[in-house]
């Protein structure tokens, strides 16, 4: 196992971008190779969407420390659109509504965006992978010209997530809280579309981050990191998860980070 | 009869008593008198100013100098596409299906067909300055009489006036369309005022679209372009009406139209509004047979320094009958829209439905919208509802796009097509759509570049 990360993270730290201080990420370090799938738990406000988001280039946060490397690049120099492009994807704990714009719409404005220069989009050829994607991820082809989120229940807005994803194909999926607001069929549903698209695209790495340990009954991680107040606290195999889901998260209450970095220990 | 020491407000060189007797000379009688009398109610109706509700954000004394006009004295052009401008032809291309076309160019029609099948069915397309020979009864009877006389204010009674010529429209009884007529303007003179007149009359339980669209380029001094539509439904009639302004700079587009619905008919208008540097549109429908129904639809999209200035009524005259306005606009720059409409059900017209909505996206800090509705209901058992929005492009959605690929452009492009599309997918006619899409995806790209 010595291919090069394709996300490396070092002594990230981050705040709100409109306050002075009070920084939320406080010197995040981690590593993900290509093909491995990671889980970051920690409770409420350890900051773990923070990362998310920064990763993803979210204006509201601003990187002030540290760096993240993705596939050899400067993460933070790039815009979300060129992270995108590059091979990052965001499965949002909120999706956000596009009143008006039909996923089909949305989805052929994205897809086109990663072809060559110049090189137009094959209609016929995008609406039947599309129509392909879709079945695999047990939705109702109809899905397609509804408006992107909009009135959309909780299931249906995590289901449109992954199917960007299937669409999108990203080397990296950062999965934000994909399972919260899920009952356990469309959890079921959301977490076989993601073992899928790993098993097609074994080189796909996958950063779940969850508070519950519940989606890791479905998505095996490689690698569990527990965050806490702003930093990476505790790392290792799955165990990590059963700890936690027996102990709480009491145990890392007022504790430190290690002085250690936190990347994943080698398998 | 005093003699007035001060020249009636409004009354140029060219905007005169002398020119309504030189258009009028060879007019029939009945013609000549109406353009008198409109003129006489012109002279005597003071100009609107800002004190006047309906004008608050529109100052004319700022906006339009009446002074310097010249009425269009244009020669006709030939009927011959291929002398006809560039973008008057694409513009027509883009159009998919017709039932028949017309084309005006400054002022004059110069163009006009309609199936022959239709023609053998009566249906009448043509020139409204031919129509007074050909259709007398028809035109005298409809024309500035019961949709919009010369009283209905200053630039109705102008209009009335001065007109020179327009479009007839008239469907027999029974007799349906299936494709739109297709109206194509063009504007090439500055400084000129254009005065024009539309006529619709579709008989009981016929149907057609009309679709009306005018285009210019740029003007180096201000022109003035104004336009009367009257449209009349009888009873179990559908008719849609649509304008779509793509004026250049410089223009002033001003149009007063009125749609008279009868007993079940169904009377949908939309305007829609990119261009010009000025627009006022005043829109009154009027529901006047039980069952009557009008969908009134709005688009705008604004940017530099465009005023878009909408003035909207729904009349419910008589029971049962329903009216559903959506108004959406996009400002960019500095322009700026105003948007006032009322809901009037007048005593008696019980079980009326009638909803108003206006909603705006403000794409530049420097952009500004304006929203007045109103209602103003005496009967008793109806329902009515009217809301106002005017808001900013959604950051969260924008990142959420750009989060999936899209550059910053593409991101806003689709969020305020997904806006706007809101109108366009209530009123799919073929063509439209396309065009309207394409020419504020033009203006969206100015506003990134």
């Amino acid at each position: 196992m010595s291919a090069a990360p394709i996300l490396k993270i070092a002594g990230l730290q981050a705040k709100v971008a409109d306050e002075v201080e009070l920084g939320i990420l406080k010197g995040v370090d981690l590593e993900i190779k290509p093909g491995e799938i990671h889980a970051i738990m920690g409770p409420n406000g350890s900051g773990k969407s923070t990362l998310a988001k920064v990763l993803a280039g979210h204006p509201g946060y601003e990187p002030t420390d540290g760096s993240v490397t993705f596939a050899g690049e400067d993460l933070l120099e790039m815009e979300p659109d060129e992270r995108s492009l590059a091979g990052i994807f965001l499965a949002f704990q909120y999706p956000v509504d596009i009143p008006g714009v039909s996923i089909a719409n949305f989805l052929r404005t994205a897809v086109q965006a990663r072809q060559p220069e110049g090189e137009d989009l094959d209609i016929f050829e995008f609406s039947d992978h599309l129509t392909e994607r879709m079945e695999m991820l047990e939705m109702d082809v109809s899905f397609a010209e509804r408006h992107v989120n909009d009135g959309f229940s909780g299931g249906e807005k995590k289901r449109n997530e992954i199917l960007q994803m299937a669409m999108l194909k990203p080397r990296l999926a950062v999965m934000d809280e994909t399972d919260s607001g899920l009952d356990i069929d469309a959890l079921q549903i959301v977490a076989k579309g993601v073992n899928k698209l790993t098993e097609e695209d074994p080189e796909m790495s996958i950063l779940l981050i969850t508070h519950y340990q519940r989606l890791l009954n479905f998505i095996k991680p490689d690698f569990v990191h527990v965050m806490v107040n702003g930093r990476i606290a505790r790392s290792g195999g799955p165990e990590v998860a059963i700890a936690l889901e027996e102990e709480g998260y009491k145990t890392y209450e007022g504790q430190e980070a290690p002085s250690t970095n936190g990347s994943a220990p080698a398998a | 009869m005093a003699q007035a020491t001060l020249a009636p407000e409004g009354v140029t060189q060219a905007l005169s008593a002398e020119a309504v007797e030189r258009i009028s000379a060879d007019e029939p009688t009945w013609l000549q008198e109406r353009r008198r009398h409109a003129w006489s109610v012109y002279e005597t109706t003071p100009m609107p100013t800002t004190k006047l509700e309906e004008w608050r954000y529109t100052d004319l004394k700022k906006k339009l100098d009446l002074a310097p006009l010249r009425l269009s004295e244009g020669t006709a052009a030939p009927d011959d596409p291929a002398q006809w401008p560039e973008r008057l032809r694409e513009a027509m291309d883009e159009d998919r299906e017709a039932s028949g076309h017309i084309v005006v160019i400054d002022g004059h029609v110069v163009h006009a067909d309609i199936s022959a099948d239709l023609a053998k069915q009566g249906v009448v397309l043509g020139s409204l300055q031919d129509a007074v020979e050909q259709h007398a009864a028809l035109v005298e009877e409809h024309l500035a009489t019961e949709a919009v006389p010369a009283e209905e204010g200053k630039f109705a009674a102008l209009n009335a006036a001065l007109w020179t010529d327009g479009v007839l429209l008239y469907v027999p009884k029974g007799v349906q369309l299936e494709a739109p007529v297709r109206i194509t303007r063009w504007l090439t003179e500055s400084g000129a005022a254009y005065l024009s007149r539309v006529l619709i009359v579709a008989e009981q339980h016929s149907q057609v679209s009309y679709v009306d669209e005018v285009l210019s380029d740029d003007f180096e001094s201000q022109t003035f372009t104004s336009t009367a539509v009257e449209v009349i439904a009888k009873d179990g009639a559908q008719v849609q009406y649509v304008a779509v302004q793509r004026l250049g700079k410089g223009a002033f587009y001003q149009s007063v139209q009125r749609t008279l619905a009868g007993r079940d008919a169904t009377l949908d208008t939309l305007n829609v509004a990119l261009g010009a540097s000025v627009t006022r549109v005043d829109l009154n429908a009027r529901l006047l047979g039980p069952g009557a129904n009008s969908d009134m639809l709005g688009l705008y999209f604004g940017d530099g320094s465009q005023h878009f200035d909408f003035n909207t009524s729904q009349d419910h005259i008589k029971p049962n009958t329903a009216s559903d306005l959506l108004y959406k606009g996009a400002l960019d720059g500095s322009s700026r829209a105003v948007f006032r409409g009322i809901i009037r059900v007048y005593p008696g017209a019980q079980k009326t439905d009638a909803y108003q909505t206006n909603r705006n996206l403000l794409l530049s800090p420097h952009a500004r919208a304006d929203s007045l509705p109103n209602l103003e209901i005496e009967a008793d058992d109806v329902k009515c509802s009217h809301g106002a929005t005017v808001g900013e492009l959604d950051s969260e959605a924008k990142f959420y796009l750009m989060s999936r690929g899209l550059n910053r452009t593409q991101a806003e492009r689709l969020v305020v097509m997904g806006f706007l599309g809101e109108v366009l997918a209530k009123l799919p006619l073929g063509g439209v759509v396309e065009k309207v899409s394409r020419v504020i995806e033009q203006k969206l790209a100015q506003h990134e570049g």
